[in-house]
């Protein structure tokens, strides 16, 4: 999926950007066309990279959260037990071999790698995994892992390299949730002997580097594990910047204090794009940006004015102005490539159509239906310029909306008590790509997150959640996904994207789910 | 003058004691009624609303807002701010680490500030009513009108990567690990002797430090020059003329010791300047904590910050009220 980015001037869209971001852009821009252009790819240590990162990480407890941007860290300092490969392909990592044991799937057999072993030397057992992924999460409900296994009844350790994963209901997908967040294995002797909070301070995983330093909100230190199973990374010190300020991670990268920096604006890459030395790139991956819905909210609940709102949207036309054209249109619940899309499905953008079902809900020109969109500024990229081109969009057919802009946060406690002011515009994360996390979740009514709130769906969602055949299963997400996106229960508008820069001396692997590993990457 | 300094101090601790209690208060109500759900990240997206109750009852956010509040204030006095939600370790030990870093980059930037400021006051005042006042009004106008997080990225871009001199990421190279003793920086490189560690903490505060003082120093700037010229028509500076001493000594040694006490009580300006410039610094401080905590909705975490912030407040209205002390003697018969 990944695309590398070509300076084309016809892509040079005017984006709308707030205040801080013109200062920014021009004073970077101004700045930048000076300076000389340093050899990045010249004299680099190439036993050092430090990388320019957005978030820190709250603990290092890696059963305890479940934030996608920070999985980066969690994986390079324990590994996981599977792990999606570039192309989000499922595949083995601790765990060698895995397979249902029943035609149900509740048991699953795994093998464990006899050749783990955590940064202080000990071996890492079948025991350890059920510690981590079993035994924890009953004991301390407060940690998230507890949730992301909630149909995990016991782990039987069958030698210290094999057990098997019971669960109390038919779970299909439990493979890919080795593979996601909060799977991780922890060594269970050190965490008993020092506790969470000795753990958090000093944490000891089985990943390719140890963590030797953390500054909070500052800097993670991390230095090559010289016994990884996976054999030593070439790299042999890793230093994560944290930086949450987008023009500071520009800057650590285009000074060449960074090697690698993540999540950039989309225009700031286009101008890096023309520095010697610095390899920019644009590529979607496995997120997802859309409108979610909340159908008790008039007129929401009017199946004419959904499909207006649907069919008003260019979505092409987005993805041009904000995301470089890289951002890939869609008509379902799923980017291209992952195995619930449907290439044959097409939601058309259509204005003229988009009239007509409004005057069908008894809306026109002279009597324009008017609502509140929901949008956080500067949670994605651009997302607070998408909801005023959507609104914009809106406009040319009769929708008048005022947008209010909110956080996370407020959307997580409106959408909890079921008092979303509107639509919201929002960005679903997915590191797996398995319809389970994208339609299986946003479509789920009982979830304390969703908006949909159909509960005739929950029957059809259980059932998909619990079918074995994976035929089955993913015709049924596909089939999901269609409906949902013909009745507009959800408005899927675009592929995510994120944009890197890193120095030409640099060879980094990147991800379809948009992953950092350091462990993946090497020099020239 | 000892028994006048007491006098403050017990006045102003006497005065702490209900204020830090209402502070308590508001940013405990204010904190619980807004609407934002604090248990955000810490439920993965599979929970129900029952999975969200059974968290919230756990955690004690089921119970009326005042009894919550009790129990918070009864640990509190017991010197237990309770758990950050998100980084699952006690909100003492999360502050105490990152407060050194704030109270050095401040000092630091307040020092820097006043190297720049008094000499610019005093210049603005020399320039008062002469040809070259306005272009001093102007340069001082426009510097008023940056705002310490913009100078942040002006001096990063100039010195980071126009001209890369300085580090602008941390408190110190990576390569290099602070000794913690005290938990100022500074001080700890120098008290175990490592001279290019304390080298390399220098450079790291020389940026952040100087977009805290350049967003400071034309406030005191503005406030130094006007009181320099209040005291200027004050009858000892022309006895002071009458006893034939040099215009520049009558500056120095006498208007300028007697105007620079209103800039004194502009101090605790500088150490909420610092939230935003941590942040871009990446430098470990209470600021950027703050930060993290907000956009986490750590309530208890958020809520020891702002008790740490008035804390340090109040500490520095005593510091302040005891350099007025010491510096005007009308002051101590008040």
């Amino acid at each position: 999926m990944t695309d590398e980015f070509e300076l084309d001037p016809r892509k040079r869209h005017a984006c709308a950007l707030d205040r801080r971001q013109v200062l920014l852009g021009t004073m970077a821009a101004g700045i930048g066309a000076l300076a000389p252009l340093s050899g990045h790819a010249e004299g680099v240590d190439k036993s050092t990279l430090s990388i320019a990162f957005p978030v820190d990480v709250p603990t290092w407890d890696p059963n305890a959260l479940s934030i996608p941007a920070i999985q980066n860290l969690y994986a390079t300092v324990f590994d996981s037990p599977l792990r999606y490969s570039p192309d989000l392909k499922l595949s083995p990592r601790q765990i060698t071999d895995w397979k249902w044991a029943d035609d149900k799937a509740t048991r699953l057999e795994m093998t464990l790698r006899d050749d783990v072993l955590f940064h202080d030397g000990s071996k890492m057992t079948m025991e350890d995994v059920k510690f981590s992924l079993s035994d924890r999460a009953k004991a301390d409900k407060k940690l998230v892992v507890g949730g992301m296994f909630n149909t995990v009844a016991d782990i039987e350790v069958t030698s210290p390299t094999r057990g098997v994963m019971q669960f109390n209901r038919p779970t299909p997908t439990a493979p890919i949730y080795l593979a996601f967040l909060c799977g991780y294995v922890v060594p269970k002797a050190y965490m008993l002997q020092v506790g969470p909070e000795g753990f958090n301070a000093k944490p000891i995983g089985a990943g390719p580097y140890r963590m030797v330093e953390h500054q909070r909100g500052s800097r993670i230190v991390l230095e090559a594990f010289d016994k990884y199973w996976g054999g030593v990374p070439t790299i042999k010190q890793v230093t994560f910047e944290i930086a949450p300020e987008a023009s500071a991670r520009v800057a650590l990268v285009e000074s060449g204090r960074a090697g690698f920096a993540s999540q950039l604006p989309v225009r700031e890459v286009q101008r890096l794009a023309q520095k010697a030395g610095l390899v920019t790139k644009i590529y979607p991956f496995s997120e997802v940006y859309m409108l979610r819905i909340p159908n008790y909210v008039p007129p929401m609940d009017n199946d004419h004015v959904r499909a207006a709102m649907h069919l008003a949207i260019d979505t092409q036309a987005l993805s041009k102005a904000f995301y470089a054209g890289v951002a890939k249109p869609l008509s379902v619940m799923a980017p291209e490539g992952t195995p619930s899309n449907v290439p044959d499905f097409k939601f058309p953008y259509d204005k003229a159509k988009a009239i007509a079902e409004l005057k069908q809900a008894g809306y026109g020109p002279d009597k324009p239906v008017s609502f509140t969109l929901l949008s956080t500024n500067g949670t994605f990229p651009n997302d607070y310029d998408m909801a005023r081109a959507i609104a914009q969009m809106w406009k040319a057919v009769g929708i008048n909306v005022t947008i209010e802009e909110t956080t996370s946060a407020k959307l997580l406690d409106a959408a909890q008590n079921g008092k979303l002011a509107g639509p919201v515009l929002y960005s679903w994360a997915n590191a797996t790509g398995d319809p389970e996390n994208y339609a299986g979740r946003i479509f789920d009514p009982r979830l304390r997150f969703s908006t949909w709130k159909d509960m005739s769906l929950s029957g059809r969602i259980d059932k998909l959640m619990t079918e074995v055949n994976e035929q089955e299963r993913i015709a049924g997400y596909k089939a999901l996904n269609v409906e949902s996106s013909e009745k507009s229960w959800a408005i899927p508008l675009l592929q995510g994207i994120t944009a890197v820069a890193y120095s030409s001396a640099l060879q980094p692997t990147l991800f379809d789910n948009g992953y950092v590993l350091p462990v993946e990457m090497k020099y020239r | 003058m000892l028994q006048v300094i007491s006098a403050i101090v017990v006045r102003r601790l006497l005065l702490a004691v209900p204020t830090l209690w209402l502070l308590s208060l508001v940013v405990f109500f204010v904190l619980r009624i807004l609407p934002v759900d604090p248990l955000g990240m810490l439920l993965p997206a599979s929970a129900t609303p029952a999975d969200a109750a059974a968290l919230r009852q756990q955690l004690g956010f089921d119970k009326p807002i005042p009894q919550q509040f009790l129990i918070w204030l009864w640990a509190a006095i017991n010197g237990n701010l309770g758990t950050s939600l998100n980084f699952r370790q006690p909100v003492s030990q999360l502050m105490m680490a990152a407060l050194p870093a704030t109270l050095e980059l401040s000092l630091v930037g307040l020092v820097l500030a006043l190297l720049i400021s008094i000499p610019g006051g005093v210049l603005a005042f020399v320039l008062y009513q002469k040809k070259r006042e306005a272009a001093a009004d102007l340069t001082v106008a426009l510097m008023q009108s940056i705002p310490s997080f913009l100078w942040s990225l002006l001096l990063i871009a100039a010195f980071g990567v126009l001209w890369p001199v300085l580090p602008f990421s941390g408190r110190i190279a990576p390569d290099i690990t602070l000794p913690g003793l005290t938990g100022f920086a500074l001080l700890d490189l120098l008290l175990t002797g490592q001279f290019s560690g304390l080298l390399s903490a220098l450079a790291h505060l020389v940026l952040p430090a100087l977009a805290l003082a350049l967003g400071f120093a034309p406030l005191v700037i503005r406030v130094l020059r006007s009181s320099l010229i209040e005291a200027a028509n004050e009858p000892y500076v022309e006895v002071a003329r009458l006893r034939g001493l040099s215009e520049s000594r009558i500056l120095w040694r006498h208007i300028l010791k007697n105007a620079a006490l209103p800039t004194i009580t502009m101090i605790g300006v500088q150490f909420g300047a610092a939230l935003l410039v941590e942040m871009i610094f990446g430098y470990p401080g209470i600021g950027n904590l703050m930060v993290q905590a907000v956009k986490g909705n750590d309530l208890p975490l958020i809520q020891g910050i702002a008790l740490i912030f008035c804390v340090l407040m109040l500490a520095i209205t005593v510091i302040v009220d005891v350099l007025y002390a010491v510096l005007n003697p009308r002051m101590r018969n008040l």
